[in-house]
C-alpha cells in the first residue's frame, strides 16, 4: 500500500487528461487537486473522480452474455475463459484473411497506446471514439499547415498579449476539454487587456464572460470566417509580409479570386450575422497583435473540412501561426520507438468506411480515421466482424444510435450475429455493455500505468506525464492495456517481447534518459518548459510538401473543395417547414461525452454540484408562440426519431434553435438512470442509412438536425 | 474587529462548481459508495443572475457559502448554545457535541447554508476550513477555484485590495462577512 500523502498522477475524467495530485489516507483516496507543478487546476469532473472510484456500480469480474444482445443478461466468468474466447475468435478471423475486420473503439492516450500497437500488429483498425469532424479538421490542418493535427490544440491562452483577440467559435472552453487551467488563463488574458469574442448560437458560460457574443446561426462559421477573410483582403488588411514569405506561390491569388464574391454582405445571409459585425471583427483581427481561434470541440461542426480550411486560411492571412496568442504548432516529444514497429493495415485498401453508398466520393479524401458512426454500416456490409470497445459508449454516443443497436443485433441466415464478437471494457455497466458478449472489468485511472506525451489539447511543447496506480483495483479488474498486451503475446508475439506495460514505457522513455521509475521519482512529469514560437523559420518551413502554407487544395478540385465552401450543412435544408428548429447538442463542464464516469457519478448529477437532467432549451419568444411554458413536458421530433422531455425557457439561445445537453439517456446505472435524461442521438439521423454527406465533408449533424416541438 | 473573509469575484466565477465538490471531499461529506444525487450535503452552492432579453443578455454567477454573519441569527436561534462566533476570526462555528439536533438554526439562517446530518443528529456548515487556516492553509474553495475567483484573508484587507484593483464591491450581497466584487460595468 502506498504511503499517506499527495501522489502525482493524471486525471481521466475527460480527454484533457490534466495533471493532478491525489491525497491518499490509509489506502483510500480522499482529495484531488490540480498539480501545481503542471498547471495546478482540476475541474469539477476531476474533483468528482473519487465518486467514480468507490461507486457501488464498479464492475469487479468478467461477465459473459447469457441472454440476447441488448438484454443485458450476464454470468460471471474467469479471465482465462474470457481471454480464450477473444483469442480464438481473433485467430480464426486472421486465418480467414479478415484481420482488418477487427476494430477497437477507444480514445488513444498516445499514438503508441498499447491498444493501438496491438491493432497495427494484428491488422485491425482503430476508431478513436471521437467524432468524424475531428478527422475533417485534422485533415484541414495537415493540408494547409502540415505537421501534427493541431486542431486539437487551442491557442496557449497564457501567451495572449494585451489587445490580442481570443475567438471561441462554437467552442466551450469553460465547459472543459482543453485543460482545467484554460478558463483562468482566458480570464487572465482579458485582465491584461485581451478581448474575448464568442460565436455561438447558445449564450454559454464563455459568452457570459465575453466582450462580444455573436449569436451566429449553427454551422454558419465557415461563411463567417470567409466573410472576414474577404474583408481583410479587399481592404488590404492582410499580413503581406507573412503571406509573401510563407504562403505557396500562386495560392494567395487563387484565394483572392475565389473570395471576391464572399463579401460580408453575402456571407451574412448564410451565417445570419450582420455584415457590419463581420467587418468589425475582421478589421479588429487584422490590427490586433494576435488572434487565437479555438474551435475544437464545439457545436459548429457542420462541415468540418470546409470550416477547418477557412479557419487555417484566416490564420494565414492574419499571420497568426505559431506566434504568441495565435495558433500553436506543438513539438512532438522524441520517444524511443519500440522495435519492431508494427505497420497497420492500409485504410484506403481495407478500411470499411468506404463501403457505403458514397464509397466513390470518399476516395477523394484523405481522412485518417474511420468515422466512428459508420460502425453500423460496416456491420451490415459484413466489413466489421469483431468490435472491442473501451472507454467509450457507442450505444449512446452514436448519431442515430438505434441504427448501431440494430446493427450489432443483426443476424445472418444461420441466425448468427453478423458482428461475431462484441467486447466491452467497462468501469461500470453502460448502455454499450448491454449489447456486449463479454464485459471486462477495467481499471480506473487511479489504478493503472499510462504514459502520456502527445501534443494534443492544452499541451504545446515537449513533455511527458505519468499516470500511476494510486490505489489497488477492486476485485479482478485488469486494465485494457494489460489485456491487449496479453492478446499481443498470444497472437503477434514478435511485437510483444517486452514484459508488460511498464517495460514498454521504459523503452519509450529511454530516449529522454528516463524510465518509469525515474519519472515517478521526479514527480511524474518531465518537460523542458518551452513551447517556442515561429519554429517554421528555423525548421525551413512548414510540414507541407512545399514547405509553405497551402491555401489551395488542388487534390480536391474534382469535388469542388479546393477552396472552402460557405454553405450550411445539407441537413440544414431538409424539411424546413415540418421541422422549424435546429437542434444543438451542447456540452457542459459536468459531463464528458456519454460515459458512465460522469453520467453515473452522483456528484456530477447532483443538482448542487453537477447537472441532473437535460431539459430542452427553448427561447422564450419561440416557446410563447407554441404556448409552451417553463417546465412543460414536450415532444421533440426529427425526421428519424422522437423524444419526450421537459422544456426549459431561456433567453440564452437563438429563437430558431433548441438545445439539448449531449450524453444523457442511459438505461443502466444507479445514478445515470435518475431524472428525465434523454438522448440527443435518438433525434440525430444515423450516417449509414439516413445521411450520406457527412463522411465526405467530415461533418456531424449535431448542429444541423431539424426538429419540431409540440406540447 | 477581527473578521476573516472570502472575496468572491463575479467577473471570474464561471459557475463551474469545482469548489463545491472539492469542499465536500475535504470535509468528508460524501459517502462515496452509497451517495445518490440531490441527497449529498454541501457547504457552498452556486447562484446566478440572468438578465436581459435575447440577444442583449448577461449571466453572473457566484458562490454562496455561510456568510459568517455579523449578528448571526443561527446563534440566537440555537437553544443549546452550540453556535458561536469565534472572536479571533469571526468564523461562525457549530459545536457538534453541543448540538441537540433541533434544527432551529436551519430555520433561522437567511442564507439556507446549514446542513443536517440525520444519522448522527447534528447541524453542520462551512467553517472557513477552521483547522486548515489555523495551520497556515487557505480554505479549500479558495485553493481549488478553477479561475481564482475566490480570495481569502481579513475582510478589511480584502476590501482594501478590491478598491485598489478597481473592483466594485457589491454592497447588498456583501451585507455580512463575505465580500462580493466585480469589474466595473461599462456605463
Amino acid at each position: 500500500m502506498k504511503k499517506n500523502g499527495w501522489i502525482p498522477t493524471v486525471c481521466y475524467q475527460c480527454k484533457a487528461e490534466c495533471a493532478i495530485l491525489v491525497r491518499l489516507e490509509d489506502g483510500c483516496i480522499k482529495e484531488i487537486r490540480g498539480n501545481p507543478k503542471a498547471r495546478g487546476k482540476a475541474c469539477v469532473k476531476g474533483m468528482a473522480g473519487i465518486s467514480l472510484e468507490y461507486d457501488k456500480d464498479r464492475l469487479t469480474r468478467p461477465l459473459k452474455r447469457t441472454g440476447k444482445r441488448g438484454e443485458g443478461k450476464f454470468e460471471p466468468i474467469s479471465w482465462d475463459e474470457a481471454l480464450n474466447i477473444i483469442t480464438d475468435k481473433l485467430k480464426s478471423l486472421k486465418d480467414r484473411g479478415e484481420a482488418h475486420k477487427l476494430t477497437a473503439n477507444f480514445f488513444p492516450h498516445s499514438i503508441t497506446d498499447p491498444k493501438w500497437r496491438f491493432l497495427d500488429a494484428y491488422g485491425g483498425f482503430i476508431n478513436t471514439a471521437l467524432p468524424h469532424c475531428d478527422s475533417g479538421k485534422i485533415v484541414a490542418c495537415i493540408k494547409t499547415m502540415g505537421g501534427v493535427p493541431n486542431h486539437h490544440i487551442p491557442p496557449a491562452w497564457f501567451t495572449v498579449p494585451k489587445d490580442g483577440i481570443m475567438i471561441m467559435s462554437g467552442r466551450h472552453a469553460f465547459g472543459g476539454l482543453d485543460d482545467a487551467s484554460a478558463p483562468g488563463h482566458i480570464l487572465d488574458a482579458k485582465a491584461r487587456g485581451a478581448k474575448l469574442v464568442v460565436l455561438d448560437p447558445i449564450f454559454t458560460a464563455d459568452a457570459a464572460k465575453a466582450d462580444w457574443w455573436i449569436p451566429i446561426k449553427p454551422a454558419g462559421d465557415t461563411a463567417f470566417f470567409l466573410g472576414m477573410i474577404q474583408h481583410i483582403i479587399a481592404n488590404d488588411l492582410y499580413n503581406k509580409k507573412f503571406i509573401d514569405k510563407w504562403v505557396r506561390e500562386g495560392d494567395f491569388n487563387k484565394l483572392k479570386n475565389y473570395i471576391e464574391d464572399k463579401t460580408p454582405e453575402a456571407m451574412s445571409k448564410i451565417c445570419d450575422v450582420p455584415a457590419a459585425d463581420i467587418k468589425k471583427l475582421a478589421t479588429e483581427c487584422a490590427k490586433a497583435p494576435s488572434v487565437g481561434v479555438d474551435s475544437f470541440k464545439g457545436i459548429m461542426l457542420g462541415q468540418a473540412l470546409d470550416f477547418g480550411h477557412a479557419w487555417t486560411i484566416f490564420l494565414a492571412v492574419t499571420g497568426n501561426i505559431d506566434n504568441p496568442g495565435g495558433q500553436p504548432l506543438p513539438d512532438l516529444t522524441p520517444m524511443t520507438p519500440v522495435e519492431p514497429v508494427p505497420v497497420g493495415p492500409d485504410l484506403n485498401e481495407l478500411g470499411w468506411h468506404r463501403t457505403g453508398k458514397d464509397k466513390e466520393s470518399f476516395s477523394n479524401y484523405s481522412f485518417i480515421m474511420e468515422p466512428t458512426w459508420y460502425q453500423a454500416q460496416a456491420i451490415k456490409n459484413g466489413d466489421l466482424k469483431v468490435l472491442i470497445n473501451s472507454e467509450a459508449n457507442p450505444a449512446l454516443t452514436e448519431m442515430g444510435h438505434k441504427e448501431w443497436r440494430d446493427a450489432v443485433c443483426m443476424v445472418d441466415d444461420n441466425d448468427e450475429y453478423k458482428l461475431e464478437l462484441l467486447v466491452s471494457y467497462e468501469i461500470m455497466l453502460s448502455e454499450t455493455s448491454k449489447y456486449a458478449d463479454l464485459v471486462l472489468p477495467d481499471k480506473s485511472y487511479f489504478e493503472r500505468w499510462e504514459l502520456l506525451y502527445m501534443p494534443w489539447w492544452y499541451n504545446f511543447g515537449k513533455g511527458v506525464l505519468l499516470r500511476q496506480p494510486v490505489v489497488e483495483a477492486p476485485g479482478k479488474c485488469r486494465h485494457s492495456n494489460e489485456i491487449f498486451i496479453e492478446l499481443g503475446k498470444r497472437l503477434v508475439p514478435e511485437y510483444f517481447t517486452f514484459k508488460d506495460d511498464v517495460e514498454y514505457y521504459d523503452i519509450q522513455l529511454a530516449g529522454l534518459g528516463l524510465s518509469v521509475k525515474k519519472l515517478q521519482d521526479m514527480g511524474g512529469l518531465w518537460s523542458p518548459r518551452t513551447m517556442g514560437f515561429r519554429k517554421y523559420e528555423k525548421n525551413g518551413g512548414f510540414g507541407t510538401p512545399s514547405g509553405k502554407l497551402h491555401l489551395y487544395w488542388e487534390d480536391l478540385e474534382g469535388v469542388n473543395q479546393a477552396m472552402p465552401r460557405p454553405g450550411l450543412a445539407p441537413e440544414y435544408e431538409v424539411n424546413i417547414d415540418k421541422y422549424p428548429f435546429i437542434l444543438i447538442s451542447y456540452r457542459t463542464i459536468f459531463h464528458a461525452g456519454a460515459g458512465q464516469w460522469t453520467h453515473n457519478n452522483p456528484q456530477l448529477r447532483d443538482t448542487v454540484s453537477g447537472f441532473f437532467e437535460n431539459p430542452v432549451l427553448i427561447n422564450k419568444s419561440a416557446a410563447t408562440k407554441l404556448n409552451i411554458k417553463d417546465g412543460d413536458n414536450v415532444t421533440m421530433s426529427s425526421r428519424t426519431g422522437q423524444i419526450k422531455c421537459k422544456a426549459k425557457l431561456t433567453e440564452r439561445i437563438r429563437p430558431d434553435c433548441v438545445g439539448l445537453v449531449h450524453g444523457f439517456g442511459s438505461t443502466v446505472g444507479r445514478t445515470a438512470t435518475m431524472g428525465q435524461g434523454v438522448s440527443d442521438n435518438i433525434l440525430i439521423p444515423d450516417s449509414g442509412s439516413t445521411l450520406d454527406w457527412q463522411d465526405v465533408v467530415g461533418g456531424e449533424s449535431h448542429v444541423s438536425t431539424r426538429v419540431r416541438i409540440e406540447k | 474587529m477581527k473578521q476573516l473573509s472570502l472575496m468572491i469575484d463575479l467577473s471570474r466565477c464561471i459557475g463551474c462548481k469545482t469548489c463545491i465538490v472539492a469542499c465536500r471531499n475535504f470535509h468528508g461529506l460524501v459517502d462515496y459508495e452509497a451517495a445518490l444525487p440531490n441527497e449529498i450535503p454541501f457547504y457552498l452552492r452556486v447562484e446566478s443572475k440572468r438578465e436581459g432579453v435575447y440577444p442583449e443578455i448577461s449571466v453572473n454567477s457566484w458562490v454562496m457559502p455561510c456568510q459568517h454573519c455579523k449578528n448571526a441569527p443561527c446563534i440566537k436561534a440555537c437553544k443549546a448554545d452550540a453556535i458561536t462566533k469565534d472572536p479571533d476570526t469571526g468564523i461562525v462555528r457549530i459545536n457538534k457535541e453541543k448540538c441537540a439536533g433541533e434544527k432551529d438554526c436551519i430555520e433561522a439562517c437567511p442564507y439556507s447554508v446549514i446542513q443536517f446530518n440525520k444519522q448522527e443528529n447534528y447541524a453542520h456548515k462551512c467553517d472557513l476550513c477552521f483547522d486548515l487556516i489555523h495551520a497556515g492553509g487557505i480554505p479549500v474553495c479558495v485553493e481549488t477555484c478553477m479561475t481564482d475567483a475566490i480570495s481569502f484573508g481579513e475582510k478589511e484587507v480584502l476590501r482594501q485590495r478590491a478598491q485598489d484593483e478597481g473592483k466594485d464591491i457589491l454592497k447588498k450581497m456583501s451585507a455580512q462577512s463575505i465580500l462580493y466584487v466585480q469589474n466595473p460595468t461599462a456605463s
